[in-house]
């Protein structure tokens, strides 16, 4: 019996033995995928958010076995080729958001879900949907990212 | 520690002589000259310098940051000063993402930078590295410039650079750099013809620019040491004591060797040192290593362990909450204080505060007190050893990596040279990368196990083991006379053993000052956390000015900008700076207060607080906008900040820092509170110590620079210290309350 998903538009299979294994732990350490990070290990802080579904998620908190017939998408996968990135990266890197940048890929993957569901998201949207924790404390300029980014997508839609 | 601060050059009255050598088909122009002796340097050591630059044929440009990035932006505006003196065109440059660590011993054994300044902390990153790099950009251009004349069989001193080329004249010839460089890097100059820019011809120093790592950033490419890998090596993870010298009670061995992939236990020894203020520092904690193939290995043996401990002997009586109140004690009751045996230190005294006080018109006695603060770097502590024989290898983000290779080489004996740093960007580091216990480790384990070893902690393990900002409690009793000026000024200060700040305003602006300092011989651990003791201080400093003024019926403001009177600098003996000047830090007061259209009347339960500090060299005022709402919740609306760094190098980053940096000092005054129980840290992760989210963060922050032809100082700490009491004061304005007491949000819910 093996465990099978997508992940990054491939499909992948993982022995049953694993299961147990939050998915944070087999994209770092089994596909070398690093852009989604360790913060806390507990569903806290968002430096692993990565797409389940199309949707935000702990990465640290979703087991391989939760993950089986999941679509998943990580940083890595989220840019629509090596030219093209995502309107959100271009977005956080035309206000340049960053501090030290270890929370970022969690925060963009979390802005991306959330334009998924609302494209043009409203104060309070935003303030729900954006709950990871930028130790640098860099929430302004995420602020004009996201207003940013939501330009770009309604530019693409029209 | 004073430093230079002069933008003077380096006094190039040595011979300098150039290396070169062949780098990938490019040219590697390795720079060793003589440069200053620095103030902060033992005196006689020649301090030297270099940067890499490689220029390819094709005229693009290879080059590395002297300091690591932690989030200050400084593997930006490092090579933005050497790329200002070259006339590099920005856009041809490609950024490496390491940096190369180059030591030499000085004369007591000990490594030193081979070359330019490689910490960061302080924020003395770019002023350390002004003159250095700079120096390296103007002695690159001119040989350049004297291959291209020597070409053109013209005088060097008529040609003129620009965006990577050297242009002749006649204004139809040009040179490439790339066509220039081999040869070029073969030239020895004459010291006296290296020319540094004046500063109205900066055409790149002054101007925004992103961060250079922006795209690796964005694409989630593997920069932290978290993300590293090296050859052959295992995984470990440490069960440690949470208690503070704390001994290990029970485990479970088999089951945790059992866990597939896990090799072995190590037993990890408790290391200490004595440490400068007289205690015991803890180097590395007791703990038992789970050696593993995989760090998901690791952690799965070490929860496998199940590890108990308990309270050694000296540990056990620490309590946070105990001896916060035995701060409020000390502070208040001086006979007590007299029988206490604590050290009591009069650090400042000028005038005769207490003298002063007593024929005061009006005197104001309040007491603030700040918890433990915890650092909370987003990226968990890791590093990789190799230890050999008769070397090693340690991949780390570490914030001084001198201080490694000089601890790694005191740990395991071998000679400071045959130790090799690698650095790489590190996911925060507010102070608490200069500890060395996470490399010691590593070292250790390296030691132990005989392959590289990387050492990873969990977020429990950073917050179990932090170095947390001091707690403290502090009394000021300010005195005015009849006319509302202040006369007398005395701060008494008790906490946790560790440093403090006293050498900041109103020290100098009122004639009758005491600061006093009793620091209590508690066996929890502090260090640095990002401006050490400037948010505290400043908390209890800008919090009393607010609460004179209110007394004295005056605008918050104006009150502030009179005791800035006369605009004058003074000599200032701390770390960060020669001079405090009133007058830069009442022209930072004033912008901030422009911007947030400080007179315009606001409706009821909206308040303004305004607060201003100095900090290493630099000035930042903040007004910040409260809400205070039914059930009296707080909604922080918006905030605007001036800063007086000198010579505005990046704005771009400079105005990341402010927002950050004020957003970082909120959080602390709201949130930040790490608790000890029983010798226990028992704050173990983000569920017991809230981090602010966007939704309670200021919407905005609006920045403004003060501009300046100074030499540039810091922007990383500087707008930290104004947070808390801009908060308090904010609050008071739109409600009345006062607060003085941290953690804000233990008293009003936002």
């Amino acid at each position: 019996m093996t465990i099978q998903f997508t992940l990054n538009q491939q499909t992948v299979e993982v022995a049953e033995r694993d299961k147990d294994m939050p998915l944070l732990w087999y994209l770092r350490e089994q596909q070398g995928l690093k852009g989604t990070k360790f913060g806390c290990g507990i569903g806290q802080c968002g430096a692993c958010t990565v797409h389940y579904n199309g949707m935000a998620m702990r990465s640290c908190s979703i087991t391989l076995g939760q993950a089986q017939g999941a679509d998943i998408l990580t940083i890595e996968g989220l840019a629509p080729s090596e030219d093209k990135l995502h309107p959100v990266q271009e977005a956080w890197m035309e206000i340049d958001v960053p501090q030290c940048g270890y929370c970022q890929a969690g925060q963009i993957m979390a802005a991306a879900a959330m334009f998924k569901q609302h494209p043009n998201p409203s104060e309070a949207q935003i303030e729900q949907a954006m709950t990871n924790i930028c130790r640098c404390g860099t929430y302004v300029r995420i602020r004009k990212a996201i207003a940013l980014a939501a330009d770009k997508l309604a530019k693409e839609v029209s | 520690m004073s430093m230079h601060t002069k933008g003077d050059g380096p006094g190039l009255t040595r011979r300098q002589f150039l290396k070169t050598s062949a780098y990938g088909g490019a040219m590697l122009l390795t720079l060793n000259l003589p440069g200053k002796a620095q103030a902060n340097q033992s005196p006689g050591a020649a301090s030297q310098w270099c940067v890499y630059v490689s220029i390819r044929p094709d005229n693009s440009v290879l080059m590395a940051s002297p300091v690591m990035d932690m989030g200050q932006h400084m593997k930006t505006a490092g090579p933005m000063l050497l790329a200002e003196e070259m006339d590099l065109d920005w856009s041809l440059i490609e950024f490496a993402d390491s940096c190369p660590a180059y030591f030499k011993l000085n004369a007591d054994g000990q490594a030193e930078y081979a070359y330019s300044d490689m910490s960061t902390g302080g924020s003395h990153a770019l002023r350390r590295n002004w003159d250095y790099m700079r120096q390296a950009g103007a002695t690159v251009r001119r040989m350049l410039v004297e291959e291209a004349a020597a070409r053109w069989q013209v005088s060097a001193d008529d040609l003129r650079t620009a965006n990577s080329y050297v242009y002749h004249p006649d204004g139809q010839r040009q040179f490439s750099y790339g066509e220039l460089a081999e040869q070029a890097a073969a030239r020895q100059v004459k010291p006296q013809a290296v020319q540094l820019k004046h500063n109205d011809a900066f055409g790149i120093i002054g101007t925004a620019r992103t961060t250079v790592d922006i795209r690796q950033i964005v694409t989630g490419k593997p920069l932290f040491g978290m993300d590293a890998e090296y050859p052959g090596m295992l995984h470990a993870v440490i069960a440690r004591s949470p208690f503070i010298d704390g001994q290990l009670l029970s485990q479970e061995a088999q089951a945790a060797k059992q866990v597939a992939g896990v090799r072995q236990l190590v037993n990890v020894p408790r290391r200490t040192e004595a440490s400068y203020n007289g205690t015991t520092k803890q180097l590395m904690a007791p703990g038992v290593a789970v050696i593993a193939d995989s760090l998901w290995a690791a952690m799965q043996g070490k929860q496998a362990l199940r590890a108990r401990w308990q309270a050694g002997a000296e540990g056990k009586s620490q309590d946070s909450e105990a001896q916060l109140a035995e701060f409020h004690r000390l502070v208040s009751d001086a006979d007590y204080a007299g029988q206490s045996g604590i050290s009591h230190k009069v650090r400042l005294a000028e005038g005769d505060a207490k003298t002063a006080l007593e024929g005061a018109a009006t005197v104001l006695d309040a007491t603030y007190e700040v918890p433990l603060f915890a650092h909370l770097c987003m990226e968990p502590f890791n590093c990789i050893a190799d230890v050999r024989s008769d070397s090693a290898t340690i991949v780390a983000g570490h914030q001084f990596p001198d201080k490694v290779v000089n601890d790694v080489a005191k740990a395991t004996g071998l000679p400071p040279l045959n130790i090799e740093v690698i650095s790489h960007r590190m996911g925060g580091g507010f102070g608490r990368r200069w500890e060395v216990d996470y490399v010691l480790e590593a070292v250790y384990l390296s030691q132990q196990v005989g392959k590289p070893v990387k050492v990873t902690w969990q977020r429990e393990d950073e917050l179990e083991q932090d170095c947390f900002a001091p707690a403290m409690v502090m009394r000021v009793r300010a005195g005015m006379d009849k006319s509302n000026k202040v006369i007398a000024w005395h701060h008494r200060q008790a906490q946790t053993r560790g440093g403090a700040r006293d050498r900041c305003f109103p020290f100098k602006l009122v004639p009758n000052y005491l600061s006093e300092h009793l620091d209590y011989p508690s066996q929890i651990a502090t260090g640095a956390w990002r401006s050490p003791g400037h948010l505290q201080w400043a908390f209890a400093a800008e919090s009393m000015l607010d609460e004179l003024a209110h007394q004295a019926k005056q605008d918050p403001l104006a009150f502030r900008l009179k005791l800035m009177q006369p605009h004058k600098a003074y000599p200032h003996e701390g770390f960060g700076g020669e001079l405090i000047d009133s007058g830069r830090m009442a022209k930072c007061y004033e912008k901030a207060a422009e911007m947030a259209d400080w007179q315009r009347p606001r409706q009821k339960g909206i308040g303004l607080g305004i607060a201003g500090h100095f900090t290493f060299g630099s000035y930042a005022a903040f007004v910040l906008e409260v809400a205070i709402g039914a059930e009296n919740r707080l909604h922080i609306r918006q905030a605007w900040g001036a800063i007086d760094c000198g010579l505005a190098v990046n704005p771009n980053h400079i105005e990341n820092q402010m927002q950050g940096g004020f957003i970082d000092g909120l959080n602390a005054a709201l949130f930040n509170k790490a608790d000890v129980q029983g010798g226990e840290m028992v704050t173990k992760n983000f569920h017991q110590i809230h981090f602010m989210r966007l939704s309670e963060a200021p919407p905005d922050v609006q920045v403004s620079i003060i501009h300046s032809q100074a030499m540039p100082t810091g922007v990383g700490e500087p707008p930290i210290g104004p947070a808390a009491a801009a908060l308090a004061n904010a609050i008071f304005a739109a409600s009345g309350q006062r607060i003085r007491r941290l953690p804000i949000a233990d008293a009003i819910r936002i």
